[in-house]
């Protein structure tokens, strides 16, 4: 079968696409790179991974930092992803009139998603150089972190990250942005 | 119908409906340099066309409009509303009626659809044929500039490995010689050569 070139959007467009109603509240999208992903159907499990998740990170954190769930955030000009968490400097109320961008810290709940996880959205994270992005693994019940976003001509989006370490059950993170807290992997899984 | 998830790797790409696609053209978010046409819920970008394209074009609809007459309105790579989430911008589509009859909505089912077929030979063979005959478009030709023929492809059937699962059962390469009668107007004669350089 021949492969297709497909229309690519920008980030403006997807925008206008969403404010002028071509997408329906029932079109669960993401914007990777220019193309129309669906999101992952999601289980109550994986939901609530990420209510705990969401809930661990804003102990980890505390006041300052806004931990915000399951919401769009600008990546770059081609890429408006929906992580599970992504934490932010400042509060909420930054954050009313624009989308944000640059979090210190993303993280996605992985089960059957796990293969774009770590490649495509790693590829994407790191190119747009987040420097914390964690994966909590559901189908081997740890956390993957990920570090030091470097090049990688090879790799489709030209970034992946040079670090990546698995925590199981008894270990504990320090996020990179709040050096002095700890998060109990325990915490965040299942 | 059924929407149908296209996989692509790790990712499942979004389907557009074909009435969405409409609202964003007629709202103006796909600019005008845009040469697109929607094919099963994908927004393909189109090649862009050379000289011997648009003559092969041309002479297309010549012939066809002198083929088919006064009743039936020959559309130079103009959309049609193929099914619930495509809308080709098909070479030629033939469809009764006169220039006004579809200023509301595209047409859906044309008599006869031809490609022009240069680069975009694998594309107009397997995957607009696919969807040209699940559509169940009785008379599909492509103008094969490469090798200089006309193929003419009848008979949907259904084929449950192709991509859309179907195909047409009938294909035909008809060389400069012959003579073809498109199934709407199976009175008329046109000869292969008036359609190739």
């Amino acid at each position: 079968m021949p492969p297709l070139r497909r229309r690519r959007w920008t980030r403006v467009e997807y925008d206008q696409l969403v404010e002028k109603g071509v997408f329906g509240s029932e079109d669960r999208l993401e914007l990777l790179d220019g193309v129309l992903v669906v999101c992952e159907p999601q289980g109550s499990r994986h939901s609530g991974v990420v209510d705990l998740v969401r809930e661990a990170l804003e102990r980890a954190f505390g006041r300052g930092y806004y931990v915000r769930g399951d919401k769009p955030m600008a990546l770059d000009p081609a890429s408006e992803p929906e992580p599970d968490v992504a934490v932010f400097p400042g509060r909420t109320r930054d954050y009313l009139d624009a989308l944000p961008s640059a979090p210190l810290l993303v993280v996605e709940v992985a089960d059957s998603s796990l293969a774009l996880d770590r490649v495509r959205k790693g590829g994407l994270y790191a190119r747009a150089g987040i420097a914390d992005y964690w994966i909590v693994n559901l189908v081997d019940q740890v956390v993957e972190v990920y570090r030091e976003p470097v090049r990688a001509p090879s790799r489709r989006h030209g970034w992946k990250y040079g670090s990546v370490k698995l925590l199981k059950r008894g270990a504990k993170i320090a996020p990179l942005a709040a050096p002095r807290a700890r998060v109990r992997v325990a915490d965040l899984l299942p | 119908m059924a929407s149908v998830p296209v996989s692509h790797g790790d990712q499942t790409l979004w389907r557009l409906p074909r009435v969405r696609y409409e609202r964003m053209v007629e709202k103006g978010i796909l600019d005008s340099d845009d040469k697109l046409e929607l094919l099963d819920g994908l927004l393909v970008v189109k090649e862009p066309q050379g000289s011997l394209h648009s003559s092969a074009l041309l002479a297309a609809h010549r012939e066809l409009s002198r083929a088919f007459g006064r009743r039936y309105i020959v559309r130079p790579g103009l959309p049609v509303a193929l099914d619930e989430y495509s809308e080709p911008e098909s070479d030629i589509a033939v469809v009764p009626g006169g220039p006004w009859t579809n200023k509301r909505r595209q047409p859906a089912k044309p008599l006869l659809v031809v490609e022009i077929s240069m680069s975009s030979r694998a594309k107009d063979r397997f995957v607009k044929g696919g969807l040209y005959a699940r559509a169940g478009i009785a008379d599909y030709w492509v103008v094969n500039l490469v090798e200089e023929a006309l193929e003419v492809y009848r008979e949907p059937v259904r084929a449950p490995s192709w991509r859309y699962g179907w195909k047409y059962g009938s294909v035909k390469l008809l060389k400069r010689g012959a003579k073809v009668a498109p199934l709407a107007a199976p009175r008329s004669r046109i000869r292969v050569a008036s359609l190739l350089p």
